[in-house]
C-alpha cells in the first residue's frame, strides 16, 4: 500500500495549524508588558526617542493593521527586520536555526545509540544485575538538571582532560560536530533515559507475545526474531514518544546553548523575547513551528511504515 | 670585593629583567569572552553599552580619553583651542591620517561626522553634543566647531564614541534612502578610522577585528599600532563557561567576572584578575509621587526616605552581594566622575537614627513597599532580600516583585513603580550626563521619580554653560549636597569592572566609562 495519500493529507493539515500559531504568537508577544523601543534603549529612553522608534517600526498603527501587514510580509516570504540586530529576520533565522537543528539531531542520534542497545540488554536480562545497573545510571541522568550536567561535562571533559573545546561553535562542518558533541551529549542523556525505559518495557511486553513464541517455534534464528518481530513492534510507542520529545529537546537546547556558548536559535529566542523584538520572535516561532510539525509528520510516517494500520 | 661583585651582578640582572620587560611582542589574535554580543556597531545610532564599549577600537575620535578616563590626549587632532568667548573650538588634524581602506581622513569627513552626531533626532546620544551649531573648515587641516552656547563639556564630548570619525563619501554611497538605512548598510562592511577594523561578524557568536594597517599611532618600538594582529570577541553568556574557557587557555580575556569568583581568580597563577576603576553605581530608585495607584505613597516623605537610608547596612550588602569588591558611595555619582564631591560614605548604618527619623516622619509601622527586581539577576535578588530583612527593623514590609527588563522599564517610564534596583555608568567624562538624568527634573523627571528641586535645576542650567572651572565645581558640589541629602535614592555601592586576563596579556585597559581599549595591548609569546 502506498503511503503517499496519507503524507499528502498530513501536509494539508499542517497549514491551518501554522496559521493558528502565527495568530497566537502575533497576539501573545504584544500582550507582554513593555514595548520594543523601551527594551531597546532601556532606562535612559526619552519619550521623544520612544515615539520616534515606535513610529519607525510601525508600532503606532492599530493592531489589525499591523497584523495585515505582517500577513502580507509572510505571504511574500519576508519576515521583516530584527529590531535589535538590525538585519532581516530570514537571514538571522537561516544563520541560527541550522545550528539548533544540528545540535538536536546529534542529540537525538546519540540518545538512540544509547537507548536502543541498552534497552535490549536490560529487557533481555530483566531484573538482573545488568538491568538494575542500566536503569540506575539512567535514573541519575534523568534527575540531573541539564545546565548542571553540562557544566560537569565541560569542567571534566573539556577544561580538565582537554578532549573537547570549552563551548563555542567551529568554523568547518567537522569542527562544528566536534564542538557540538558535548552539548549534544548533555541534551541526549535525559532523552536517552526516557526512551530507554519506554523501549525496555515495550520489548518485555512484546517478548511475551504469542507471535514471538510462534516465531521461535518455527525455528527462526533469535537475532532475526529480535529485529523483525520484537524491535519493530516495540518501537511503535517509542517512536511516538521520540517525536513528542523533539519539543522538549528544543526547550533543553535553550539552556544547553547558553551554557556551551552555542549560537543557536534557542538562545536567540530568549534574547528576542526579553528584547521585545516582535518580528524576530514571530519569525523564529514560525520557523520552529514548521520544524516541530515536520518532525511530527516524519514520526507519523515512520509509524505508518511500522504499523500500516495507522495510515488507514 | 664580594659585595661589589654581588651588587654588580644584581644591577646586571635587574637591568636584564627590566630590558626584557620593556620589550613588546607584536602579533597574535587575542580571544576575548564577552557576556553579550554587540547589536549595531554605529557610533551615532547605537543604543547601548554592548556597542559603545567596543566602538572605540573601530572609530577614533578627534581627542582621546586618558586611561583614567578623566584627561584628554591627542587623537585624530593634534591640538585644540577653545576661543576666548567660549563659542568655538579650533582643532588641527594630524598629518597623514587614513581610514582602514587607505583613503585619507579629510576635514570634510570630520565636519560631516560631527554635524551628523549633533543633528537633532539622530540617535539617543545627540544630547552629548547638542551645543554644536555647525562645523567650518579652514584649509585641509583645520576644523572650527561653532557652538550655539558656551559648553564646558565640549572637549570631553569630543572623546565620546558618537563623535567617532567616519568616511563621509562611503557612508553616503551606502544603500538606502535615509540616514538610518545607510547606517545599517554601512555597518555591515564598515571602513573605520580606529586601530582595528571589522573582519567578520557572526551575530550572537563571534566578532573578529583585524588591525588597521593604516593606523596613525606608533608603539614603543616606533612601528605603527596596534601590536595585536586582531581581536576575536567570542560571545559566552554563561559566566562559568567564560571562566572555564579562560582557564583552559581558549580565551586570553573574559569580562564581567561574577564578584563571587574574583578572589578565587586572584589566586590563579595563570590569570591576572583586574578590577578597573569604573563609574558604575548601584542604587535603589524611590518614586516620591504623593500618590501611587490611588494610594498614599510614604516615599514622598523625605524623613521616611532618610530613615530607610540609615537602616540600610551598605557594608553588609557590599560583603553579601559583591563579596567585598564594591565600595561605599560618597555621592550619587561615582568617585571616578569628574567634579565628584564628598569624602564620607552616604548614610552610614545607624539604626537608632533610622528609628528616630521613622517616628518623626509619621509613617506608621507596618507600611508596605514594593521593590522591582530583575528576574534571574542574582545580585538584585541578594540586595532585595537583604533590604527586606534590614527594613524589618523599622517595621517596614518589603514586597519583592521580580519582572523582566522590558516590563520594569515600562513601569519605570510610566512612573507607576514604587521602588526599583538600578545601576548606572557614565558615557562622558563629565558630571553633566548623570546629573541631567538623576537630578535635573526636565530631562526624565529625576530618574522618573518626580523628585524636583528648583535650586538644583537652576544650578544645573548654569553649569551647562559655565566657563569658569572653579564656579562650575562649586555648582556641582552644591547639586550633590542637595541631592545626596534629600534625593530619591538609596545609594548602595560602587563597583569596578572585573576583567580576568591571561598573564600573557599586557596593557589592556577598560576605562571608567566602560570602553575596552586594545590600542596598545600586546601578548607575550
Amino acid at each position: 500500500m502506498s503511503l503517499l495519500p496519507y503524507i499528502f493529507r498530513r501536509i494539508l493539515q499542517l497549514i491551518p495549524t501554522l496559521v493558528f500559531i502565527l495568530v497566537v504568537v502575533f497576539v501573545l508577544v504584544r500582550l507582554l508588558p513593555g514595548d520594543p523601543a523601551s527594551a531597546l534603549i532601556g532606562d535612559r529612553a526619552l519619550d521623544a526617542d520612544v515615539q520616534r522608534i515606535n513610529h519607525e517600526l510601525g508600532l503606532d498603527q492599530p493592531l489589525p493593521v499591523q497584523f495585515l501587514y505582517f500577513l502580507k510580509q509572510v505571504a511574500t516570504g519576508d519576515l521583516g527586520n530584527s529590531l535589535s540586530l538590525k538585519a532581516p529576520v530570514i537571514d538571522i533565522v537561516a544563520q541560527r536555526l541550522p545550528v539548533t537543528i544540528l545540535l538536536t539531531t546529534m542529540a537525538a542520534v546519540i540518545a538512540l545509540l544509547f537507548a536502543v542497545p541498552l534497552a535490549f540488554l536490560a529487557a533481555l536480562r530483566q531484573d538482573g544485575v545488568v538491568d538494575t545497573v542500566i536503569r540506575g545510571v539512567f535514573q541519575v541522568g534523568l534527575s540531573m538538571p541539564v545546565f548542571y550536567l553540562g557544566l560537569v561535562l565541560l569542567t571534566v571533559l573539556a577544561a580538565g582532560l582537554h578532549w573537547f573545546p570549552v563551548g563555542g561553535y567551529g568554523e568547518t562542518f567537522p569542527d562544528r560536530v566536534y564542538h557540538l558533541f558535548l552539548p549534544a551529549l548533555t541534551l541526549a542523556l535525559s532523552l536517552a533515559a526516557v526512551l530507554m525505559r519506554n523501549l525496555r518495557s515495550a520489548i518485555i511486553g512484546v517478548l511475551g507475545a504469542e507471535y514471538v513464541d510462534f516465531a521461535r517455534a518455527k525455528g527462526l534464528k533469535s537475532r532475526l526474531i529480535l529485529i523483525r518481530h520484537v524491535l519493530r513492534n516495540a518501537l511503535i510507542s517509542t517512536v511516538t514518544l521520540f517525536g513528542l520529545s523533539v519539543g522538549t529537546l528544543l526547550g533543553g537546547a535553550v539552556i544547553t546553548e547558553t551554557v556551551f556558548a552555542v549560537p543557536g536559535a534557542g538562545r536567540l529566542m530568549i534574547d528576542s523575547i526579553y528584547g521585545r523584538d516582535y518580528p524576530m520572535v514571530q519569525g523564529l516561532t514560525l520557523a520552529l513551528a514548521v520544524l516541530v510539525s515536520l518532525t511530527f509528520l516524519l514520526t507519523d510516517i515512520v509509524q505508518a511504515w511500522l504499523d500500516p494500520r495507522v495510515a488507514r | 670585593m664580594k659585595t661589589v661583585i654581588t651588587a654588580a651582578l644584581a644591577v646586571t640582572l635587574l637591568f636584564g629583567v627590566s630590558q626584557s620587560a620593556l620589550a613588546v611582542d607584536r602579533g597574535g589574535t587575542l580571544a576575548y569572552g564577552r557576556y553579550a554580543d554587540s547589536l549595531f556597531l554605529e557610533p551615532v545610532l547605537n543604543d547601548g553599552n554592548v556597542d559603545i564599549w567596543v566602538l572605540s577600537n573601530l572609530y577614533d575620535t578627534l581627542i582621546l580619553p586618558t586611561d583614567d578616563g578623566q584627561g584628554l590626549r591627542p587623537g585624530l587632532a593634534t591640538d585644540w583651542k577653545v576661543s576666548e568667548d567660549g563659542l568655538s573650538v579650533t582643532l588641527t588634524l594630524r598629518d597623514g591620517i587614513k581610514f582602514s581602506d587607505g583613503s585619507p581622513i579629510t576635514v570634510d569627513d570630520v565636519k560631516w561626522s560631527l554635524e551628523r552626531a549633533a543633528k537633532p533626532d539622530n540617535g539617543i546620544w545627540q544630547f552629548l553634543v547638542q551645543s554644536i551649531d555647525h562645523v567650518e573648515t579652514e584649509g585641509d587641516k583645520t576644523v572650527v566647531i561653532k557652538l550655539k552656547k558656551t559648553d564646558p563639556a565640549i572637549l570631553s564630548a569630543l572623546t565620546v564614541f558618537n563623535t567617532g570619525i567616519m568616511p563621509k563619501k562611503l557612508f553616503e554611497a551606502a544603500a538606502g534612502a535615509t540616514d538610518a538605512e545607510k547606517a545599517k548598510a554601512f555597518a555591515e562592511h564598515p571602513v573605520s578610522s580606529g586601530p582595528f577594523m571589522l573582519q567578520s561578524w557572526q551575530k550572537g557568536a563571534d566578532m573578529k577585528l583585524a588591525k588597521n594597517p593604516y593606523y596613525w599611532d606608533k608603539g614603543e618600538d616606533g612601528q605603527p599600532l596596534p601590536y595585536l594582529d586582531g581581536i576575536d570577541f567570542q560571545v559566552i553568556p554563561d559566566d562559568a563557561t567564560r571562566i572555564l574557557k579562560l582557564q583552559s587557555g581558549e580565551l586570553q580575556g573574559a569580562e564581567f567576572i561574577p564578584y563571587a569568583r574574583v578572589s578565587e581568580l586572584k589566586n590563579d597563577d595563570n590569570i591576572n584578575m583586574e578590577l578597573f576603576p569604573s563609574t558604575r553605581v548601584e542604587y535603589v530608585t524611590l518614586n516620591v509621587r504623593p500618590q501611587l495607584n490611588g494610594k498614599d505613597n510614604p516615599l514622598s516623605n523625605e524623613k521616611f526616605r532618610q530613615a530607610l537610608n540609615y537602616a540600610t547596612n551598605k557594608r553588609a550588602i557590599i560583603q553579601i552581594v559583591t563579596h567585598g569588591v564594591g565600595t561605599e558611595m560618597t555621592s550619587f555619582m561615582s568617585k571616578a566622575t569628574p567634579l565628584h564631591a564628598g569624602d564620607t560614605p552616604l548614610y552610614p548604618y545607624d539604626i537608632a537614627k533610622a528609628k528616630q527619623l521613622m517616628s518623626e516622619s509619621g509613617v506608621p509601622a507596618g507600611s508596605e513597599l514594593t521593590l522591582l527586581t530583575l528576574a534571574g539577576n542574582q545580585d538584585e535578588v541578594g540586595i532585595a532580600t537583604a533590604l527586606q530583612q534590614m527594613w524589618q527593623a523599622l517595621g517596614v514590609k518589603l514586597n519583592i516583585q521580580q519582572v523582566d527588563n522590558a516590563s520594569r522599564t515600562e513601569q519605570y517610564r510610566a512612573g507607576t513603580f514604587q521602588m526599583r534596583l538600578a545601576a548606572w555608568t557614565d558615557d562622558i567624562a563629565d558630571p553633566n550626563e548623570i546629573t541631567s538624568y538623576f537630578a535635573y527634573s526636565p530631562t526624565i523627571d529625576a530618574i522618573h521619580t518626580s523628585w524636583k528641586n528648583d535650586e538644583v535645576n537652576k544650578l544645573f542650567e548654569q553649569s551647562q554653560s559655565e566657563t569658569d572651572p572653579e564656579k562650575r565645581r562649586e555648582e556641582y558640589a552644591r547639586i550633590q549636597e542637595i541631592f545626596n541629602s534629600t534625593g530619591p535614592i538609596v545609594p548602595l555601592y560602587e563597583t569596578p569592572y572585573p576583567v580576568a586576563l591571561s598573564k600573557k596579556v599586557h596593557d589592556f585597559v577598560q576605562i571608567p566609562l566602560g570602553n575596552n581599549i586594545f590600542r596598545s595591548t600586546w601578548m607575550s609569546k
